[in-house]
């Protein structure tokens, strides 16, 4: 009777994952394969073609850097500020994540367009730059992976920051005065106390951020362009503008696979890291 | 190696509010001494000052001849034992026994080969390279305990290092303690709300309150004789009794109480007794005794059994008493009595 009324209760959940997220990524996978007789691959034919156009391969390659760059800087960037704010008095650590958060409060094609005004030909950024006599002409920034890295890094920080002050502020402060009583100043502190507790929260949020700017559309789309193209924009212009269904399918396959492996590998990194971490 | 620690004339504020005002204490080479009292009584604050998480606003701290007010903690070079363990969870019990090895830049083979050691001594060995989520309270507070001696720290400090086991371990534990610091010789500070405790290990004890230090002595002296009636009331002596001497005869003083009862009392047994004073008494050491004789008259209230005995709530005027009396004779709520101090279990408590 309890069974019963547990498998119940989950089923809503259960059939909305099953119908609108597992049948529809089963059917995805199952179109991005050829078949069997066709070509020198047989099956996974259409893969040995995506891996032998450079186009593609340079693609898969950039989407790589970008989100590799975004993780990192968004961490290093994220960590600090959280650092900080996790050692501020409660009523100023709220206002700090607050002003932090601000900028998930607005739309990712509002922002987008923001990022064009400042880095546009004649833009703000340029405008600055030339009168200060910096540059002597206005400096491309729009359309480059800088334009997209820096309007992901962004949007990224404020999700790393809100994960990391949690992390940091459920860290004791007994174990730092412990270490400091046994003769670690405070920057071996952070590197053999709160960095490696810090470990669990790292990989949460490298995790989140490179699987959300590996998969992101509109932000390269705006400010990168086709000139910058990543998976998310490629796998729009196959199945929206060339209707290639099998190419898209094999696209986003490849995006799932990378995020899988991805999250599989940081877990191993967490837990080789700091035991602790599951 | 060890070192005397020093504390002169400290005052220390969290914010505005002042939590310790003037304290001085010093504890000799070798010497365990206990710092006791309720919370809030400026007994970790202390601590926490020696240990440099907190500033002093005025005074100094010396251990032997180094002056440590300024130095930041991680150069102070004292062993600190916490309440909550505070052991690395992400390290090893070896790692974490190694940790202030490392700090000291001590070689890892070397380092390895002391953390097991120590490890050794306080009977962990086999559990060397478990990780502290897998031990029990006890073995935690070992780890932390091999922690903060393989460093071979001049000062040892503990911060109620026992209020999170239970009854019987604590007992163990402090027998522990007591014998690694006396075989390391270590100056140790202890601080705890335990007077069971604190007496037991301590070679001194300052019992604490309001951020003063109320009365620094062997634990003999403090418990038979309380220097004031803060100190007499937290060792169990309820009853405080205002008495002004009357006659002087020798060493035989007569003194009465404010109702005018007579008690007889002897300077020999009791030390120089000034003219207005107060006796205190335990329940143990105030007799019932029929009426008619030498003592204070006194109505019974409430009676309670204590096992080895019944304990009464008593009035004697406007005193109120407690007494304890034997399991041959329950006496009733009502029944008037005459209380007798036995000078054996009595201090003389001068006015403050």
């Amino acid at each position: 009777m309890k069974r019963l009324a547990g498998w119940m209760l989950a089923s809503p959940a259960t059939l909305a994952i099953t119908f609108l997220l597992v049948i529809p990524v089963a059917i995805t996978v199952g179109l991005s394969f050829g078949s069997p007789g066709q070509g020198d691959w047989g099956i996974v034919q259409p893969y040995a073609d995506f891996f032998a156009s450079g186009f593609r391969r340079n693609v898969l390659w950039r989407t790589f850097t970008v989100a590799g760059w975004v993780t990192v800087i968004s961490l290093a960037a994220g960590l600090a500020t959280a650092y900080v704010v996790a050692r501020c008095p409660p009523w100023m650590k709220s206002t700090l994540i607050v002003l932090a958060v601000f900028p998930l409060l607005t739309g990712v094609v509002v922002r987008s367009f923001a990022w064009l005004v400042l880095l546009g030909r004649e833009g703000m950024v340029n405008q600055v730059l030339q009168a200060t006599g910096l540059t002597d002409g206005p400096v491309a920034m729009l359309y480059t992976q800088g334009a997209v890295i820096v309007a992901m890094v962004y949007i990224f920080v404020p999700l790393m920051v809100l994960v990391l002050v949690g992390v940091l502020e459920n860290i004791p402060e007994d174990l730092l005065q412990a270490s400091s009583s046994l003769g670690a100043g405070p920057v071996a502190g952070f590197f053999q106390i709160t960095l490696p507790l810090a470990v669990p929260g790292l990989i949460v949020g490298a995790v989140l951020v490179f699987t959300a700017s590996f998969t992101s559309y509109a932000t390269p789309h705006l400010l990168g362009g086709t000139r910058q193209m990543m998976m998310g924009t490629f796998l729009q212009q196959r199945a929206l503008v060339a209707f290639d269904w099998p190419g898209a399918a094999v696209v986003a396959a490849i995006m799932l696979a990378v995020i899988v492996a991805t999250v599989l590998v940081m877990t191993r990194v967490a837990r080789r890291l700091n035991p602790m971490a599951t | 190696m060890t070192q005397a620690l020093t504390i002169d004339r400290i005052t220390a504020h969290y914010g505005t509010t002042k939590v310790l005002e003037d304290l001085s204490l010093s504890v000799a080479e070798g010497e365990l001494v206990s710092l006791l009292g309720a919370s809030g009584c400026g007994k970790t604050t202390t601590l926490r000052l020696v240990a440099g998480f907190l500033q002093p606003t005025a005074g100094a701290i010396r251990l032997g001849d180094k002056d440590l007010t300024r130095l930041p903690a991680h150069q102070r070079d004292i062993g600190l034992v916490f309440q909550n363990y505070a052991l690395f969870p992400h390290l090893t019990v070896r790692e974490n026994v190694a940790f202030g090895l490392k700090q000291r830049k001590v070689a890892g083979p070397e380092r390895l080969k002391r953390a097991d050691a120590m490890l050794d001594r306080v009977g962990l060995a086999h559990l060397a390279d478990r990780l502290p989520g897998a031990l029990s309270g006890g073995q935690k507070q070992r780890v932390a305990l091999a922690r903060a001696l393989v460093i071979e720290p001049p000062l040892l400090m503990f911060d109620e290092p026992l209020s999170n086991l239970d009854a019987k371990l604590r007992i163990d534990m402090r027998v522990e303690i007591r014998q690694l610091q006396r075989a390391n010789g270590t100056t140790a500070l202890y601080v705890t709300h335990d007077q069971e405790e604190a007496f037991s290990i301590s070679d001194r004890v300052a019992i604490m309150h309001q951020g003063r230090i109320m009365q620094l002595d062997t634990p003999e002296v403090l418990y038979q004789r309380p220097a004031n009636a803060f100190v007499a009331n937290f060792v169990g002596f309820e009853n405080l009794i205002p008495l002004q001497v009357t006659t002087r005869n020798g060493a035989e003083i007569t003194a009465r109480t404010a109702e005018g009862a007579a008690l007889t009392l002897s300077q020999d047994q009791l030390g120089p007794i000034p003219d207005a004073f107060t006796l205190a008494t335990r329940p143990d050491g105030l007799q019932v005794t029929a009426t008619g004789g030498a003592g204070l008259p006194a109505t019974l209230g409430l009676r309670t059994y204590l096992g080895r005995a019944y304990q009464y709530q008593a009035r004697a005027g406007a005193l109120s008493l407690t007494a304890n009396g034997p399991l041959s004779q329950p006496l009733d709520p009502g029944t008037a009595v005459t209380l007798v101090p036995n000078p054996e279990q009595c201090a003389i408590l001068k006015p403050e």
